[in-house]
């Protein structure tokens, strides 16, 4: 089967700095692949390349046999994008519907069934719908962050650190929300710090080192190799 | 009676100030710039009004629509060829050339329409109305002036917090780079904003002349920066805000002129917005925003 994403040799410059180096990764449709790796390896510039806020100097980005390395990110959303920035992000001073409706503004007649369907799968979003967004918890916000990002009906979901700064049991809760999108037939390349949880369900894995990529391959295979044991899970 | 009568011409005034004060709000919000041209975008619907009814006879509502129209187009040109080029850079360089544009414009209006003053006639054709006895007068302009702001202002609230396109704003104002991953086009938003505050500009441009009838190119400038410090005043960002403060800076303004002196009246205007600023930094209704990480 071919590949869904397509990043080819990119690399990228945040002013003098050389962020990305020679960085290649693929997901196919229906996988989970996660981006592991320290802090400031290039996994956010990795994940925001690809959706268009930044750009490469050289490679190619392909998205379902389409080449998007220059094509603007507010297009890549209705293309099938959809990308859940680390630290949420979600429109503080708008209310939980409002965000949610922000969501599928490319796909303006899917509001409704978005919303009937966002809200089964986060009950707590549908009793703080009317509040504003600033009020909600860490936890509430990461999920909003994903229901609004589930409002384009996206072919390939992108989810850059869901788990940061959330108690031990919401990660958990995240973890098992990924789980369930991904049975739903959604593809999702994963950032993450939480190597351990992020090996545990991804089908393959990179694991970046100062932009360049160290090492690939199943989850669980990665989960095993001495390197990422003593570098990222902790012996 | 004179009180009352002052009262009347300051929220008068005051409206005026606040359709201005929209437009740099709005622009502000969205684009996080101070677009110093916008005071010159009032001039020149002046100027656009008083043609169509001095040169082409027409009727005043038609010079404020085709005042409008101009204005929207200058406001979207001044966006894509001054601004856009420059959302990259630093907001020092973006400012100098909101003020090298405002000197455009000024310069442009005075090639155009020479720098001897115009006498702008009133758009407005029923006459003022007269209470006690001739002891109030309230002027048709002043009437029409603060029904306009009052609808100008209900109509933009119900636009951004019902429609699509108002929804959007809101959200490119508050996060840029999330509006985008929502598929929101930046530079669209940013375009209709700017198409919206020109427009509004126009309108304040024949209010303002319509009450002080002296059209000259620099007949924007003032009122651009009293407008400007309007908005800070209400709390840049905020659309009610500017209201608040536009409507409060009017009322203060002829206050001083009538009670104090009318000389000092900008200096008190000004004495007044460093006050609020020192007090609240975040203007009356600035939000302070919370974040929650």
């Amino acid at each position: 089967m071919s590949n869904m994403l397509n990043v080819n040799n990119i690399n990228v410059y945040y002013g003098q700095i050389h962020t990305l180096r020679d960085v290649s990764i693929n997901v196919k449709k229906g996988e989970i692949v996660a981006l592991i790796g320290a802090n400031g390896a290039g996994k956010t510039t990795t994940l925001r390349t690809i959706s268009g806020l930044l750009r490469s100097t050289t490679g190619s980005i392909e998205f379902m046999d389409k080449d998007i390395s220059h094509t603007e990110a507010h297009k890549l959303v209705s293309m099938g994008i959809a990308h859940v920035p680390e630290g949420r992000h979600v429109f503080l001073q708008m209310t939980v519907q409002e965000n949610l409706e922000m969501g599928a503004y490319t796909k303006a007649s899917y509001t409704k069934e978005g919303l009937a369907d966002v809200y089964e799968r986060f009950p707590r979003l549908k009793h703080r719908k009317n509040q504003i967004a600033g009020t909600l918890s860490g936890g509430e916000q990461q999920m909003l962050a994903m229901g609004r990002a589930l409002m384009s009906k996206p072919e390939l979901m992108m989810l850059d650190e869901p788990s940061m700064g959330l108690a031990p049991i919401l990660v958990q809760q995240i973890f098992d929300i990924i789980k369930e999108l991904h049975d739903a037939g959604t593809t999702i390349l994963l950032v993450e710090q939480n190597a351990e949880m992020a090996l545990e369900i991804a089908d393959r894995a990179y694991v970046l080192e100062s932009g360049r990529i160290k090492l690939s391959g199943t989850g669980a295979e990665l989960a095993k190799s001495d390197e990422i044991k003593k570098a990222y899970l902790g012996g | 009676m004179t009180f009352i009568s002052n009262l009347i011409n300051g929220i008068s005034l005051g409206s005026v100030y606040a359709i201005i004060a929209l437009g740099y709000t709005m622009v502000y919000g969205i684009a996080k710039m101070l677009n110093f041209a916008h005071g010159d975008v009032i001039m020149v619907g002046a100027y656009i009004s008083y043609c169509v009814t001095a040169y082409l006879g027409l009727p005043p509502i038609v010079s404020i629509l085709a005042a409008m129209v101009v204005c929207t187009i200058l406001g979207m040109g001044i966006e894509r060829f001054a601004y856009k080029p420059l959302r990259k850079a630093g907001s020092l360089a973006v400012l100098i050339t909101a003020i090298g544009v405002s000197y455009l414009l000024q310069n442009v209006a005075l090639l155009i329409w020479g720098s001897n003053p115009k006498s702008f006639a009133s758009v407005i054709s029923f006459s003022s109305i007269a209470l006690f006895n001739g002891g109030l007068i309230i002027t048709a302009e002043s009437i029409v002036t603060v029904i306009a702001c009052i609808v100008i202002m209900i109509g933009l609230t119900v636009f951004t917090k019902k429609s699509k396109i108002g929804k959007g704003m809101r959200a490119v104002s508050e996060d840029k780079d999330a509006a985008e991953l929502m598929g929101i086009n930046v530079n669209v938003t940013i375009s209709v904003t700017f198409a919206i505050g020109s427009a509004l500009a126009a309108i304040a441009g024949v209010l303002l002349c319509s009450a002080y009838p002296t059209l000259q190119p620099t007949t924007g400038a003032m009122p651009g920066i009293k407008a400007f410090t309007a908005a800070v005043f209400g709390g840049i960002g905020s659309i009610p805000g500017a209201m608040v403060g536009g409507i409060l800076l009017g009322i203060i303004e002829i206050f001083s002129k009538s009670y104090i002196s009318t000389a000092l009246s900008d200096a008190i205007v000004f004495a007044v917005l460093i006050i609020v600023l020192l007090v609240k930094p975040t203007g009356i209704l600035g939000k302070k925003i919370m974040e929650k990480v």
